[in-house]
């Protein structure tokens, strides 16, 4: 608030008084101003805290939440496990299983290669909404080979359709596959077809017919 | 002239009325003397040829007293015109048709001439045209005229306080335009009174149209004509043959296509609408010999049939903008449907477009938005700013109707929508979102849950890292229908919020640049994103929920 100096010379006039009116005014709006702010702040505080209550102990992951898991155990060979996790716009994300025999190897996987059939599947590029220049595959169509101390195992695709991208973060560390083969050390991401991807349903299990599966052993 | 007995009044209306006949006299005669003085040679010529009168007046440019007389009916045009080419003399006044009178004159408004649809203008400046149901109609006058436009802009109920007249007359009027003229020229070029009565540029057809129109227009409506949002349209056009024409010569490049505005999908006309005319006049263009593009040959063929006018009045485009806060998590921006199922219970669009519309009086709406959110995220704080395009508003809402809609749609029952800040805008709204849409920056909630307890060095690490870049390949829920790509992008800063009752969640709150994917950024997305929460604590992290609470854009703030 502005106070008026009685030393200053200038004679007593009549606009001052108007003038700390306004003042007046616009610190009073200013506050206002400042309250409705913190107000608005509070609200939104509030709206976002969640409650604790409500909230589950172990949440779904972003792949269960998202995706639904089907296995292809023994696929073209015995203990060839895969999985497929299918997103609800028709991606497929191609892995190893747990159960896959190569985690069975003593130091699990040590190395991926991609370069196999025909091409080096890491060095394909595709491009475009369309994805028009996606090699079409079939299910039993070579991936990549992963290797251990041991011997080295074919992974295919299981599943007919375009490959979009293989997961060439297992070139420099395989050892993804070792431990998050469900999520960081998927394969590669394929598109089937709707039709393709029917007739490919068909000959897969769903979690629980899988671990009946592999429990019984 | 008092006669006895009568009242005040009546004596003033009277001398009004015959003050008003005298005044009309004198314009007819200031008009015939005007007229005399053309030479009657090439009147004769363009009479014999079909040509109208306010076409034959326009090429010597007596356009300015025509179209300042809306009133001037046809057929007392084509009599002054009658008049001076059947007339020998030397101008002495000494045939009686100089003594005709207004009343005279009146009573030929009653004559059923038959008329000849004029061979220059088609009709068009002797307001012969077929409307929309194919009928034919015939104004007498431009004022008549404009009384016709008047009734159907009252009907529509536009609230305006102005408008802007728009002309469109097909292609063939402007060649036989310029072909009468460059005829009149060419024959007429060595005779004495051609330098001093014959104007260097003939006053073009859609010039005059406005020229008469406009006048009698604003007297009607009651307001100017200027620049306006409120559009009147004139659109002539031929039959199906002549179009044929038409898209032959706009391939040559010869006609410019004029575009309307951003109206175009505008749908609703006014009274008057479009139905083929059987014209049956074929133009000597199409068969050109000398590649002189649009040139005809005068003297032109006989037309049998008028044009069609569609008339048209609608307001272009008016925009609301404002931001939009979202609370629901089943609420998507726009009106999504899969299947003729509707995704989610509502959506943004329609709540905030709906209401809006019907206070506009408008025929349909768009709605446009800085960026978008997820359905299952909430858009909370300061708002997305967004804008409503209201085609063909019949009112323009003012400031307390805009505070109204603001308030209706905040108290509506279902709570799924706020809007703040409403405003009417012109076009600089398009300009105020799009402008650096991309370039601001983001402010999120994100409730993040992970596998083993939080500890400070957590809390430390998040906070000291300041623009951190990432490279995000584009995340698996959207690739079925994106490109593959590669994207870097900045994350400006991160907090994390302690939540009291738990040790594993925790609130990230986190500023990005324009276009990052939080969740993916948030979980990892297998890998693709890097780096990510997860990575940063080596830990898994997962993503429950996910708001927005910051737009930062400059438009549409208090």
């Amino acid at each position: 608030m502005k106070e008026l100096n009685p030393n200053i010379d200038t004679p007593q006039n009549p606009e001052i008084p108007h003038q700390n009116c306004a003042q007046d005014f616009e610190i009073e709006h200013k506050q206002l101003k400042e309250e409705e702010q913190e107000h608005e702040e509070e609200e939104l505080r509030r709206l976002l805290l969640p409650n604790v209550e409500e909230l589950p102990d172990i949440p779904p992951s972003a792949v269960d939440a998202n995706f639904t898991t089907f296995f292809a155990p023994d696929f073209m060979k015995p203990g060839h496990d895969q999985y497929v996790h299918r997103h609800a716009n028709g991606l497929c994300v191609i892995g190893l299983a747990p159960t896959h025999v190569a985690f069975k190897d003593k130091g699990g996987i040590t190395s991926v290669d991609f370069n196999v059939g025909k091409s080096d599947r890491s060095g394909i590029k595709v491009t475009g909404k369309r994805k028009k220049n996606a090699q079409l595959f079939e299910s039993n169509t070579a991936l990549c080979k992963v290797c251990t101390s041991d011997s080295s195992y074919i992974v295919r695709c299981c599943v007919k359709g375009s490959l979009l991208e293989v997961n060439d973060r297992l070139i420099k560390q395989p050892e993804l596959l070792n431990t998050m083969a469900e999520r960081e050390g998927y394969i590669a991401i394929m598109m089937p077809k709707p039709a393709d991807w029917l007739k490919a349903k068909a000959s897969l299990l769903s979690l629980d017919e899988y671990k009946k599966l592999r429990t019984e052993l | 002239m008092a006669t006895a007995g009568a009242t005040a009044d009546g004596n003033n209306e009277e001398e009004r009325v015959n003050s008003s006949i005298k005044a009309e006299n004198d314009d007819l005669k200031l008009l015939r003397d005007s007229v005399r003085a053309l030479p009657t040679q090439p009147l004769k010529d363009l009479l014999s040829n079909g040509v109208c009168a306010r076409c034959i007046f326009r090429l010597f440019s007596l356009h300015e007293q025509i179209c300042s007389r809306p009133s001037l009916v046809t057929p007392i045009l084509s009599t002054i015109l009658r008049e001076v080419t059947e007339y020998e003399g030397d101008g002495v006044s000494s045939s009686p048709r100089e003594t005709k009178d207004l009343s005279d004159l009146e009573s030929l408004r009653e004559v059923k001439e038959e008329i000849k649809v004029c061979s220059v203008c088609l009709g068009i400046l002797q307001f012969l045209y077929n409307d929309d149901n194919g009928t034919l109609v015939k104004k007498d006058s431009a004022g008549d005229f404009a009384g016709a436009m008047e009734e159907v802009v009252k009907q529509e109920g536009h609230q305006i306080d102005s408008f802007s007249l728009q002309v469109s007359l097909p292609q063939d009027v402007v060649e036989k335009e310029q072909a009468v003229w460059l005829y009149i020229k060419e024959k007429y070029s060595s005779e004495s009174w051609f330098l001093e009565k014959f104007p260097p540029e003939g006053f073009a057809t859609k010039d005059f149209l406005k020229l008469s129109v406009t006048n009698p227009l604003e007297t009607l409506l009651g307001v100017k004509s200027n620049v306006s949002s409120f559009r009147v349209r004139l659109t002539y056009t031929l039959s199906d043959a002549s179009t044929r024409n038409q898209h032959l010569r706009e391939k040559n490049g010869f006609c410019k296509r004029r575009k309307t505005d951003d109206s175009d999908n505008f749908k609703k006309d006014g009274g008057f609408h479009r139905v083929e005319g059987h014209d049956l006049t074929r133009n000597s263009s199409t068969d050109l010999e000398d590649g002189r593009v649009g040139f005809l040959k005068f003297p032109l063929e006989k037309v049998n049939q008028c044009c069609s006018l569609n008339f048209q009045c609608y307001r272009t485009s008016v925009y609301v903008g404002g931001r939009y806060l979202k609370y629901s998590r089943n609420v998507s921006q726009t009106r999504w449907i899969i299947d003729d199922e509707r995704m989610g219970e509502a959506s943004v669009e329609e709540i905030v477009g709906g209401n809006i519309l019907p206070m506009c009086q408008g025929d349909t709406y768009k709605f446009h938005a800085a960026g978008r959110e997820d359905i299952d995220v909430r858009m909370l704080g300061t708002g997305r700013p967004f804008l409503v395009e209201i085609q063909n508003a019949r009112q323009v809402p003012s400031d307390v109707l805009i505070k109204d809609m603001e308030n209706k749609i905040n108290s509506l029952e279902s709570k799924f929508v706020k809007v703040k800040n409403l405003k009417v805008l012109g076009n600089q709204g398009w300009e105020l979102m799009r402008e650096g849409e991309a370039e601001k920056q983001k402010q999120y909630s994100a409730l993040v849950w992970i596998p083993r307890p939080l500890i400070d060095d957590d809390v430390q690490t998040l906070a000291s890292l300041k623009d951190m870049q990432i490279l995000q390949k584009t995340p698996i829920r959207v690739l079925h229908r994106r490109s593959p790509l590669e994207r870097e992008k900045t994350i400006h800063w991160m907090r994390i919020e302690r939540i009291a009752g738990s040790s594993q969640y925790f609130l990230l709150h986190l500023c990005t640049q324009a276009g990052t994917y939080i969740k993916e950024f948030v979980h990892g997305d297998l890998g693709r994103t890097h780096p990510s929460i997860g990575s940063i604590l080596k830990c898994r992290a997962e993503i429950l929920q996910l708001d927005v609470t910051d737009v930062k854009m400059d438009c549409f703030q208090a």
